[in-house]
């Protein structure tokens, strides 16, 4: 009920800010590298250097078994004390999740004679009603994938996972200190797409500064063949990937915990910073292509393709769209530097991933079976399998060599290299979740904002 | 007695399934739905807050239903005027039209029959700014300048998706407008023209009292249906851009489903039901005292 009672504050708190916040808007660079709601498990060097294998689980195995094979067989005797089966469900709605989880489970099926993995149907179309479903009539798998994670951390249904598991990977998301899922893929990165061809005959290069890609939006505009961005203004969650890169770089980048701010009543939306996101707006959404605000997010394509527009902001979903739409499209890609010069990308584990069962965990030997599941899952030979067929962003720090093409390992890369790596602003947990809907409140506030039809006088 | 208690039985027999069915779907959820208005529910949880007056609070001093209010009137004065007066045109075209009367009749028929989310989508199609049929059109002919984001453009928006209503619901009201015509006793026209009144003369004192019946009918339906639009405005706009397609009945399914505030939705509801009674007391007071009995 007080969730409510803030919704309802943080709503009305964002409608006077934008109706009657008006002021000085001087946006002072953004500098301190604020942290986000998600604790950074690091980069650091060596964690993944056990994540090879189901190794570090049994604590007499030699390193010597860790080799990239053998897959850590030697190491199936110590993990159960007697032969231990479990379920597994996913949401396998899509046939390439449901072929490579398939494969992975034989594979580990093989290794651990000692364990059995039983994948049980998962409905991918409705999986949450499903597992909601499974969960009340008893039947709550040992390991499956979990998407409302708060909610069953609540309930107390999943057990926090070890903490040689949740080294394995770049960032995880942590209630009250525990992790609780093992992130299957990087969030959906965006950047910036563009059409190569077309740089190439102009001699623009990618744009190292935020000042040089407005410069750059400039140039293309100036010279008037093309729009220099498409947006997908209609469908307003394509607002967000432009709303939480600029409130990234105002907001999050100074304050991590802004939302918690605005809740305990230390903040609200007439702030300097959130100001600034849109006023950061305002500045790039000029370059948009003429009718952005009906032109709805399966369009913008279209547009790349067809010359009509020389870049897009979207994610790594979008490389196979445009390929399918014009094989012969020659596509780049780079992520928009922040005004301060730093490199902020979503990426990184989300809120969702792959979850024990605390119910299941209460048997030792399920347990350890349950979490060498998971350590062989991401081991980078294995996990490859997976982030091949459904082209996702490894979350794990030692990643896996993927076959992927140029422009996607681009984007694998900056993942590794930049700054900043977080969900995005509607991803966050606990004292920094949003509101029901509220992302939606805000992409129409700013699209009324840049439109004009809402003053923030900016 | 016993004959009279009997009856009673019968027709209490055949009351009963409409009555029970109509009372269990449709009473006691409006009825449930006014104790709801008074609570913080969200949609889902087992446990109900009773918050008061504070719904109708935040109603009477939020700008988003301020803003919901006026999109609604401005949608439905503009619906009902615009709907009634083309009907009323084609429906007088088709009922003097001297060859092809059926075909005309079916064919402003035809958009009835279309869903109303499908008529959005076609509609969302031909209005699109660099792909649809409208800009098309305009740069063929040469006028590039009067090329519009027909919906991106908050102030055309709402004017486009009344378009859209008006095309689709027209034909409805032909169909009222030219029974009601069909009805006017040939032999009053016929004595008026050997007075020699003319045709304006002899449509705005005779033709119009006669069919003033249809026009309380057509009037009170489209009032009530400009007050309840939704497949449109979800599918072409979304209550967009920002909120400025954004209806009453829009915001209490944004509100109550999306936002999880199913109590302020509701209040926000029955706010609605007020207003379509207060409009239609209002109205039919109206448009009853014009009617002309024969």
């Amino acid at each position: 009920m007080k969730k409510r009672v803030l919704a309802a504050l943080l709503a009305s708190a964002l409608a006077a800010g934008t109706l009657a916040g008006c002021g000085n808007s001087d946006s002072a660079p953004a500098d301190a590298g604020a942290g986000t709601a998600q604790e950074d498990t690091g980069k650091a060097e060596d964690a993944g250097a056990e994540s090879n294998s189901g190794g570090k689980a049994s604590e007499e195995e030699s390193a010597e078994s860790t080799g990239t094979e053998s897959d850590g067989a030697q190491a199936a005797d110590a993990v159960v004390t007697e032969p231990t089966s479990l379920t597994f469900i996913f949401a396998d709605g899509d046939e390439g999740a449901k072929a490579s989880m398939n494969e992975i489970v034989n594979k580990f099926n093989e290794t651990y004679p000692d364990i059995t993995v039983t994948i049980e149907p998962g409905n991918g179309g409705a999986y949450s009603e499903f597992i909601k479903t499974k969960d009340s009539v008893g039947e709550f798998p040992d390991i499956m994938e979990m998407r409302d994670t708060a909610m069953y951390v609540r309930a107390g249904k999943l057990e926090p996972l070890a903490d040689d598991i949740v080294s394995l990977f770049r960032t995880a998301i942590a209630f009250d200190g525990k992790v609780y899922t093992a992130p299957l893929g990087g969030e959906n990165t965006n950047g910036i797409i563009y059409n190569k061809t077309y740089f190439d005959e102009n001699g623009w290069t990618e744009p190292a500064t935020y000042d040089e890609f407005i410069e750059l939006c400039q140039k293309i505009k100036d010279k008037g063949d093309m729009a220099p961005l498409v947006v997908g203004g209609q469908d307003i969650w394509h607002m967000g990937f432009w709303f939480h890169k600029a409130y990234n770089d105002q907001v999050l980048s100074k304050d991590g915990d802004f939302i918690k701010h605005c809740y305990d009543g230390s903040k609200d939306f007439g702030d300097e910073t959130f100001k600034a996101t849109f006023e950061e707006l305002k500045t790039i959404m000029q370059y948009a292509q003429d009718g952005w605000a009906s032109t709805p997010d399966a369009q913008i394509t279209t547009f790349l393709v067809n010359d009509m527009a020389a870049m897009m902001y979207s994610g790594t979903h979008m490389f196979s769209q445009i390929s399918q739409a014009d094989p012969d499209f020659e596509m780049g890609w780079f992520a928009i530097p922040s005004p301060d010069g730093k490199t902020r990308l979503v990426g990184g584990g989300g809120v969702g991933g792959l979850a024990i069962s605390a119910e299941s965990a209460k048997d030792a030997n399920k347990k350890a079976a349950a979490e060498a599941f998971i350590k062989f899952f991401y081991a980078p030979e294995n996990y490859k399998i997976y982030c091949e067929t459904l082209s996702a962003i490894p979350s794990t720090v030692d990643s896996p060599e993927l076959n992927v093409p140029d422009v996607f390992q681009e984007v694998i890369d900056a993942n590794g290299t930049a700054d900043d790596l977080a969900p995005m602003w509607n991803g966050r947990v606990e004292e920094n979740e949003l509101p029901p809907d509220f992302r939606n409140f805000t992409y129409k506030t700013l699209i009324e904002v840049l439109q004009g039809t809402r003053g923030f006088c900016l | 007695m016993n004959k009279k208690r009997k009856i009673d039985k019968t027709a209490l027999a055949f009351i009963a399934p409409a009555f029970i069915f109509f009372t269990l779907f449709i009473i006691v959820p409006t009825i449930s739905s006014v104790y709801y208005s008074f609570t913080s529910w969200d949609g889902i949880s087992p446990t109900v807050k009773f918050v008061g007056l504070a719904n109708y609070k935040e109603i009477f001093t939020s700008a988003r239903f301020g803003n919901a209010l006026k999109n609604t009137v401005i949608l439905t004065v503009f619906i009902s005027v615009f709907e009634n007066s083309i009907a009323l045109g084609l429906a007088l075209l088709v009922d003097n039209v001297k060859w092809g009367k059926n075909f005309f009749r079916s064919g402003f028929y035809i958009p009835v029959l279309i869903s109303g989310i499908v008529s959005g989508f076609i509609w969302k199609i031909m209005y699109n700014y660099n792909f649809g049929t409208f800009n098309a059109l305009l740069s063929k002919l040469g006028l590039d300048a009067w090329k519009q984001d027909w919906l991106g453009n908050s102030a055309l928006t709402l004017l486009m998706i009344g378009i859209v209503l008006i095309w689709k619901g027209a034909g409805y009201y032909m169909i009222i407008y030219l029974a009601s015509l069909q009805s006017v006793s040939q032999d009053l026209i016929e004595a008026a023209q050997i007075d020699g009144a003319s045709p304006w003369q002899r449509f705005r004192s005779i033709t119009m009292p006669l069919i003033s019946g249809a026009f309380t009918i057509n009037f009170t339906l489209s009032l009530i249906n400009g007050l309840k639009v939704f497949d449109q405005i979800n599918v072409m706009t979304d209550g967009g851009p920002g909120f400025t397609s954004e209806t009453l009945v829009y915001l209490l399914y944004k509100v109550g489903f999306n936002e999880g505030r199913q109590g302020f939705g509701t209040a926000v509801g029955i706010m609605l039901i007020f207003i379509i009674i207060v409009l239609n007391t209002i109205q039919q007071k109206f448009l009853r005292s014009r009617e002309v009995q024969m």
